[in-house]
C-alpha cells in the first residue's frame, strides 16, 4: 500500500504545516476523550466513598480502598453471573457459527436454483422485522423463557456476517471443490474438508464478531430471562446502574452501615471494570481481526 | 484493482442485487434447469440450508405476523396471534393517545440528531486520520478509538452515568468553574445531549473504518491530476476525496435509516428514569413498558406496527434518494 | 419473481402450522379437574389446627431480594416451615426495587410462580382480565382462619374495595386488626436541643425548626430526604398528601389519583385539587429557603442516608426498622452523640386525621393452580401461614426457645443472643437476616397485640400517638371492565407521568404556581375529564349492582 499522495506534502506549505500539527492536537485530544472515562472509573473504583461523594476523585484514586472489589469478588451471584456469561458466548457463538457458516456457503453457490429467493430471506430481515412485542410473545409461547436458547436462539443469525462470509466463499477459487466432487466427496464433506481450512481467517473473525456481540449483549438476556442465578453479568451490571441492587446483592447487608456506604459509592464503576476487563485484555491481540472483518477484501484481487 | 471486491455492509449487502439481476438474465436463457433436476443434483446443498431457513422462518418471519395482533385482541398466555379481530380499535387508542405523539417526537428528534452528528463525524475523522503521516500515530489512534465500540450499551450507559453524576468529573469542571453543578441524568433538557454523546464516544471512531477502508481505493491519478491543476488540500479533499468515497457515505446513509425509529433503544432505556421521559421517551421504549411491563400487548403491537413500516419506508426512500444521487442504492 | 413469492408463501404457511402447534399445546394444559385437587390436603383443617401436608410438598413462588435481610437458604425460617407443614418453597428471587416491575412481567407472561407475594391492593387490577389470577374470593371456603379473621374484625367492607367488575376478588390481603402506620420523619433530638424548640407537631412548625436548624447551620440543608422508588418522594408527598387532604406519593400510584371526595361523595382527581397545590406550594418554600434539599426527590436511598448518617442533614424520611438499622449505627460512627426519633406524622389543614387501610399488601395465585393436584393443599398452607394465629406468630417471632420465649404474661421476649429492630444491640445475630423471620414478605397484619410485641417503647408511643387520631374512610370500590380497563390504563399512565414531572417542576421552583391552572389544562388535554368519568360511571355501576 503505497500512499503517494503523501510524498509530495512533505514540502507542504506554512499552511499545511500549521493543519498537521493542529491535526495532531486534535487527535491527540480524541484519543485522551476516549481514554478518560476508563482512567476516572479505574480511579473511583480504587477510592474512599469520602472522597467520590465529595466529587474529588479525577486520574488517581484517593484514599485507597478495596471493600467494594472484595465484596463483588466474593459475591457468589457476581461468579455464577460471570460463568453464565461465558456459557452463553460460548454456546451461542457455535450456534451462530454453524447456521451462518452453512447458510452462506449455500448462498454463495451461484448455480443453485431458488438462492435469490434465499438471499432475498435474509436481507429483507435487515430492513424488516417484526418488532418488540410480537418477538417477546413468540418466545414466550415457544416455551423458551428463562432457557439459554432464549438468549442463543433469536440472534443466532447477523445477516451482515452472513453477507460477508458469503462474499469470501464466493472469492474462494472452484477448482479444489470440483476436484473434490469429481473424487466423490459429498457437499458436507466438502465443505469441512476443503471450504473450511481454507477459510480460517474469515472464520476467526466472524467468531470475535459474534463472540462479542454475545458477551456485550443484555436485552435478551434482560426480557427473557427471569432468574437472578440464569442472568449474565451485563445484566447484573445493569441491576446496579438501574439501582435496583447494590450492596445486598453482594452480602454487604446494613450490619455495618460503612461498608455499605463505601459499595455504594462505586460498585458501579467496580462491576463495570470487571465487566469490561476481559474484552480489554484481549483487545490489542484480536483488533487486527476486527479489523480485517470489516476491510476483508476491500483491497482484495 | 477494478476487480477487487468490497467487503463493506454496504456492499455486502448490494449483493442482493447483482444475484437477482443474475436470475434475470438466466431466466431469458432456456436450458433453464427444472426444479425436479436442479434438487436431485443439490439436495445436499438444500438440506444445509434447512437449519438457517428454519432460523429465519420462527425468529424472523413468524414475528412479522405475529403482528397482526395489532388488529385482535390478544391474551397472555393464549394464541400467539391474538383471540378476536378488533379491527381498528387498537390504532384509533393510540391515534388519540398524547403520549403516542410525544414519543413519536422524542423518536424523529432523536434520530435526526442521530443522523445528524453521529453520521458525519466518522467520515471527519477518517479524513483527519487519514492525513496523518505518523505510521505508528496513526495505529495508535486508530486502536484507541476503536475500543469503546467493543464495550456492551451497559457498560456505556455506566461509565456515563458516573462520568455525568453530581460527583463526577464534568461537576467537578463545573464546579471548579464555580458553576452550579448540573444533575444531568434527572434533567429532561439535556438528555439529548448525554445521550448524542454517548452515542459519539461509542460509535465515531469504529465508524471511520469503512470510510478509511474506502479512501485506500481513491484512484491516486485524481489526486495527481488535481494537483497538477494546482488545487490545495482542501480542494483535493472536496472535489476528489469525497466523491471518491461517496457510494461508500451514500450506502452506510442507508444503513443509517433503516435504524432511524428504532435508534438506540437498548441505550435510552439505560439512562432515561421517570425524570427524563418528556425528552427520553421513544417508541421502543413506550412499547416496552406498555406491552411487557403492563401487559397492553395489543396495544404496544399496533405501535410497533407502525413504527416498523415507517421505518422501512425510510430505507425505501433513501436507498431510492441514494440511486437518484450516486446512481446506487443498496439494492 | 414468481419462484420468490412461492417461497414465501411456503415459508409462511410452515410458520403457521408452528403457530398453531403452539397454541394447541397451551390449551392442552388445562382441564385437570378441580376436586381432584386435594392430593396433601388435610380432611380436617380449620382454624387451630396446625397444618401438615399429608406428604411433603413443593410450591413455587416469587420472593423479593431485600436490602436489609436478603435472603439464605439457611435461614431457620426455611427448615422449620418444612418440619411443620411439610411445604417446601422452591423461590424465583427478584431484587427488591426491581420487584414491582418483574413481578408485572412475570404475571403478565403468564409465568409466574403458583405464590405471589407483596402484591399492593390495586396492583392485581390489570392481569384480572387476562385471566392469569386466581379469583381468591370463589375458594374462601378453604381458607378457615382468613374467614375468621375477617368476621372477627369485620373487615369485609374493606375487602370489598378490592372487588373487580365481576364482583370478585383476586388479592389475598395481608389484614391487620386496626390501621397501622410506619412511615415519618426521623429528626435529630439532639439539634433540637441546640436550637431549643420541641419537636414539630405540624407542616407548619417543621418549617420553624427547619429554618432555625439553617440558620445554625447555614452550610447544610437541615432535611433531605428518601425513597424515591417507583415515585420520587414517595413517602414524604404520602403523608404530606394525607394531612392536606389529597393523594400523592405512593398512595398516587397504588390509586393513579383516583381520590375518594367523601363530601361530594364522588371521585376526584387527587393531583388536580387545590389542596395538592397548596402541598406543593409548602415543599417549594422549603426548597427555595434551602431547607429541603433539591435532590431529596430524586437521590437514592443511600446517598439521602449517606448526608444524614454523616450528619449533614437533621430531618429524612423514615419508618421503624430504618430508624434502628440504619440511621441510629451510622450516626453512632459519625456523630457519637447524635440522638434521633421517629417524630408522628405532622398535621396539617385536614386535621387530626390518619388515612389508612386495615389491609396491607398480599398474595395472588397463579389462576393455574386450580388444577394443581395439590390445589387444597396449597390454600390450607397459605391460610395457615400467613392468617392463622401460630403461623403469623412462627413468621414474625419464629421458634420458640430459638429466637424468642414468652413470659408469664404472654408478653414475648428476644433471645439475649437475637437482635431485631435494636431491641438487643450487641446480640451476635439478627433476626431477619440471620434467621429469616419478620421477613416482610411473610410477616405482616395480624393482632394489634402482635404488631405491638416488636415495638420498642418508642414506637409503642409513635404508635400511642397515631391511633389517637381519626381514621378517614376508605375509598369505595369502582371496579373497571375489561375493555374500561384497557382504555383507563392508557390514560393513567401519561397522566401519572405528567404528575410526577410537574409535580417537581413545582417543588423546585421550575414553573411557577401561576401556571397552575395551565397544568390542570394540560391533564385535561390528556384525558383527565374522561378518566375520571369512566371511574365515576364505574363506582356508581358497581355501587347499584352490589352496593
Amino acid at each position: 500500500m503505497v500512499i503517494p499522495k503523501i510524498n509530495a506534502a512533505d514540502r507542504g506549505t506554512r499552511g499545511q504545516r500549521i493543519f498537521r500539527r493542529f491535526n495532531v492536537v486534535f487527535l491527540t485530544g480524541v484519543v485522551i476523550l476516549t481514554l478518560y472515562p476508563f482512567v476516572n472509573i479505574i480511579a473511583r473504583s480504587f477510592s474512599q466513598n469520602g472522597y467520590i461523594i465529595s466529587g474529588q476523585v479525577n486520574l488517581l484514586p484517593r484514599g485507597f480502598n478495596l471493600t467494594t472489589y472484595r465484596i463483588v469478588l466474593t459475591d457468589p451471584l457476581f461468579w455464577t453471573n460471570y460463568g453464565n456469561t461465558v456459557l452463553y458466548t460460548v454456546v451461542s457463538t457455535l450456534v451462530a457459527m454453524i447456521l451462518t457458516t452453512c447458510y452462506a456457503y449455500v448462498l454463495a453457490k451461484k448455480h443453485l436454483r431458488g438462492r435469490t429467493a434465499l438471499i432475498l430471506i435474509a436481507v429483507f430481515t435487515m430492513f424488516f422485522n417484526g418488532g418488540l412485542i410480537p418477538n417477546y410473545v413468540l418466545i414466550s409461547s415457544l416455551g423458551l423463557k428463562n432457557t439459554i436458547w432464549a438468549v442463543a436462539l433469536p440472534n443466532a443469525i447477523s445477516v451482515f456476517n452472513l453477507l460477508v462470509m458469503k462474499t469470501f466463499f464466493e472469492s474462494l477459487p472452484p477448482d479444489l471443490e470440483e476436484a473434490a466432487a469429481i473424487d466423490g466427496m459429498n457437499t458436507y464433506r466438502i465443505l469441512w474438508r476443503i471450504v473450511l481450512p481454507l477459510s480460517k481467517a474469515v472464520m476467526a473473525t466472524m467468531v470475535l464478531f459474534y463472540a462479542v456481540s454475545f458477551w456485550n449483549s443484555w436485552f435478551t438476556a434482560f426480557l427473557y430471562l427471569n432468574k437472578l442465578e440464569l442472568f449474565p453479568v451485563t445484566v447484573y451490571l445493569r441491576n446496579i446502574i438501574a439501582g435496583v441492587s447494590g450492596g445486598e446483592m453482594a452480602g454487604a447487608n446494613g450490619r455495618d452501615i460503612g461498608e455499605l456506604l463505601q459499595v455504594a459509592a462505586n460498585i458501579q464503576s467496580v462491576t463495570v471494570l470487571l465487566t469490561i476487563l476481559p474484552i480489554v485484555a484481549i483487545y490489542p491481540f484480536v483488533q487486527r481481526y476486527f479489523v480485517s472483518g470489516v476491510m476483508l477484501g476491500a483491497v482484495k484481487g | 484493482m477494478s476487480t477487487s471486491k468490497t467487503l463493506d455492509p454496504a456492499q455486502a449487502a448490494r449483493d442482493a442485487r447483482p444475484a437477482r439481476n443474475e436470475g434475470l438474465k438466466r431466466r431469458r436463457r432456456p436450458d433453464r434447469r427444472p426444479w425436479r433436476q436442479a434438487v436431485l443434483r443439490d439436495w445436499q446443498l438444500y438440506t444445509l440450508a434447512i437449519l438457517p431457513l428454519a432460523f429465519f422462518a420462527i425468529f424472523r418471519y413468524l414475528p412479522m405476523i405475529g403482528n397482526v395482533i395489532a388488529f385482535r385482541k390478544y391474551r397472555p398466555g393464549g394464541s400467539l396471534f391474538g383471540e378476536e379481530w378488533v379491527g381498528l380499535r387498537y390504532i384509533q387508542l393510540f391515534l388519540g393517545d398524547p403520549t403516542f405523539w410525544n414519543v413519536l417526537l422524542n423518536t424523529v428528534i432523536l434520530g435526526l440528531l442521530t443522523l445528524l452528528i453521529c453520521f458525519p463525524l466518522p467520515i471527519v475523522l477518517a479524513l483527519l486520520i487519514n492525513e496523518v503521516r505518523g505510521r505508528a500515530f496513526k495505529r495508535f489512534v486508530q486502536s484507541i478509538s476503536y475500543l469503546p465500540h467493543f464495550l456492551s450499551t451497559v457498560v456505556v450507559a455506566g461509565i456515563f452515568i458516573e462520568l455525568l453524576s453530581l460527583n463526577g468529573p464534568v461537576n467537578r469542571i463545573l464546579r471548579s468553574a464555580s458553576l452550579d453543578p448540573i444533575a444531568f441524568m434527572q434533567e429532561p433538557g439535556w438528555f439529548r445531549t448525554v445521550y448524542i454523546s454517548s452515542e459519539l464516544w461509542q460509535t465515531v471512531g469504529w465508524g471511520t473504518i469503512i470510510y478509511l477502508a474506502a479512501l485506500t481505493m481513491v484512484d491516486d491519478q485524481l489526486y495527481e491530476a488535481a494537483r497538477i491543476d494546482g488545487a490545495g488540500r482542501l480542494r483535493q479533499i472536496w472535489h476528489v476525496t469525497l466523491p471518491g468515497i461517496r457510494p461508500t457515505i451514500m450506502a452506510v446513509f442507508v444503513l443509517n435509516t433503516g435504524t432511524f425509529m428504532a435508534v438506540g433503544f437498548e441505550k435510552v432505556l439505560l439512562l432515561y428514569n421517570p425524570l427524563t421521559y418528556p425528552t427520553a421517551d421513544v417508541i421502543n421504549t413506550y412499547l416496552y413498558r406498555l406491552g411487557i411491563v403492563s401487559g397492553n400487548f395489543s396495544y404496544a403491537g399496533a405501535i410497533g406496527l407502525f413504527e416498523a413500516v415507517i421505518g422501512l419506508i425510510m430505507v425505501l426512500s433513501a436507498n431510492l434518494l441514494s440511486r437518484r444521487t450516486v446512481g446506487a442504492g443498496l439494492w | 419473481m414468481h419462484q420468490v413469492t412461492r417461497r414465501n408463501v411456503l415459508v409462511a404457511i410452515g410458520a403457521l402450522a408452528l403457530a398453531a402447534a403452539c397454541g394447541s399445546e397451551d390449551t392442552g394444559k388445562k382441564g385437570g379437574g378441580a376436586a381432584a385437587g386435594k392430593d396433601g390436603a388435610m380432611a380436617n383443617y380449620g382454624v387451630g389446627t396446625q397444618f401438615k401436608a399429608t406428604k411433603p410438598l413443593t410450591f413455587t413462588m416469587l420472593h423479593n431480594i431485600h436490602p436489609a435481610y436478603p435472603v439464605k437458604n439457611d435461614w431457620l425460617f426455611w427448615s422449620e416451615l418444612e418440619k411443620r407443614t411439610g411445604v417446601k418453597l422452591a423461590l424465583t428471587l427478584i431484587p427488591f426495587a426491581d420487584y414491582d416491575q418483574k413481578k408485572a412481567v412475570i404475571i403478565t407472561a403468564g409465568d409466574a410462580p403458583m405464590i405471589v407475594p407483596k402484591m399492593y391492593p390495586g396492583q392485581e387490577t390489570p392481569f384480572v382480565a387476562s385471566g392469569a389470577l386466581l379469583p381468591v374470593s370463589d375458594y374462601v371456603d378453604m381458607l378457615p382462619n382468613f374467614k375468621d379473621k375477617v368476621a372477627k374484625w369485620n373487615i369485609q367492607g374493606d375487602l370489598d374495595t378490592l372487588r373487580q367488575e365481576d364482583g370478585r376478588y383476586y388479592l389475598l390481603p395481608g389484614v391487620h386488626e386496626d390501621v397501622w402506620l410506619d412511615y415519618s420523619l426521623a429528626i435529630r433530638t439532639d439539634v433540637l436541643e441546640e436550637i431549643g424548640m420541641p419537636a414539630p407537631t405540624t407542616w407548619d412548625e417543621l418549617y420553624t425548626v427547619l429554618k432555625a436548624m439553617k440558620e445554625k447551620h447555614p452550610d447544610n440543608y437541615p432535611f433531605s430526604d428518601r425513597w424515591n422508588i417507583p415515585t420520587p418522594g414517595g413517602n414524604l408527598l404520602n403523608i404530606l398528601a394525607q394531612s392536606y387532604g389529597t393523594q400523592g406519593g405512593w398512595t398516587f400510584v397504588n390509586e393513579h389519583g383516583a381520590y375518594w371526595d367523601g363530601t361530594a361523595g364522588k371521585f376526584v382527581y387527587g393531583p388536580a385539587m387545590d389542596q395538592y397545590k397548596q402541598m406543593l406550594q409548602y415543599l417549594n418554600k422549603l426548597v427555595k429557603e434551602g431547607l429541603l434539599d433539591p435532590e431529596s426527590f430524586t437521590q437514592k436511598d443511600e446517598d439521602a442516608t449517606a448526608k444524614f448518617t454523616a450528619g449533614k442533614s437533621y430531618v429524612i424520611g423514615s419508618n421503624a426498622q430504618s430508624l434502628v438499622n440504619e440511621y441510629r449505627p451510622g450516626l453512632a460512627k459519625a456523630v457519637p452523640d447524635a440522638k434521633v426519633t421517629k417524630i408522628p406524622v405532622p398535621l396539617g389543614p385536614a386535621g387530626n386525621v390518619k388515612v389508612g387501610t386495615r389491609l396491607e399488601n398480599g398474595i395472588v395465585i397463579n389462576a393455574k393452580a386450580k388444577d394443581s393436584p395439590n390445589f387444597v393443599a396449597m390454600m390450607q398452607f397459605i391460610d395457615w401461614l400467613w392468617y392463622s394465629d401460630a403461623g403469623e406468630v412462627f413468621a414474625k417471632w419464629g421458634v420458640e426457645g430459638v429466637t424468642y420465649a414468652k413470659d408469664a404474661s404472654g408478653d414475648f421476649k428476644l433471645n439475649p443472643g437475637v437482635d431485631f429492630l435494636g431491641l438487643n444491640p450487641s446480640a451476635p445475630k439478627h433476626l431477619q437476616k440471620d434467621f429469616g423471620f419478620s421477613n416482610g414478605v411473610f410477616a405482616y397484619g395480624g393482632t394489634t397485640q402482635l404488631l405491638n410485641s416488636t415495638f420498642s417503647d418508642e414506637e409503642k408511643q409513635f404508635q400511642n400517638v397515631m391511633n389517637g387520631r381519626q381514621t378517614l374512610p376508605v375509598r369505595p370500590p369502582f371496579p373497571l371492565s375489561e375493555a374500561e380497563r384497557e382504555q383507563a390504563s392508557l390514560w393513567e399512565t401519561p397522566l401519572a407521568d405528567h404528575v410526577q414531572q410537574n409535580t417537581l417542576k413545582f417543588i423546585l421552583g421550575k414553573r411557577d404556581f401561576s401556571e397552575w391552572d395551565a397544568f390542570v389544562k394540560e391533564l385535561e388535554g390528556k384525558n383527565l375529564t374522561s378518566y375520571m368519568d369512566l371511574v365515576n360511571k364505574a363506582y356508581q355501576r358497581f355501587k347499584q349492582q352490589h352496593g
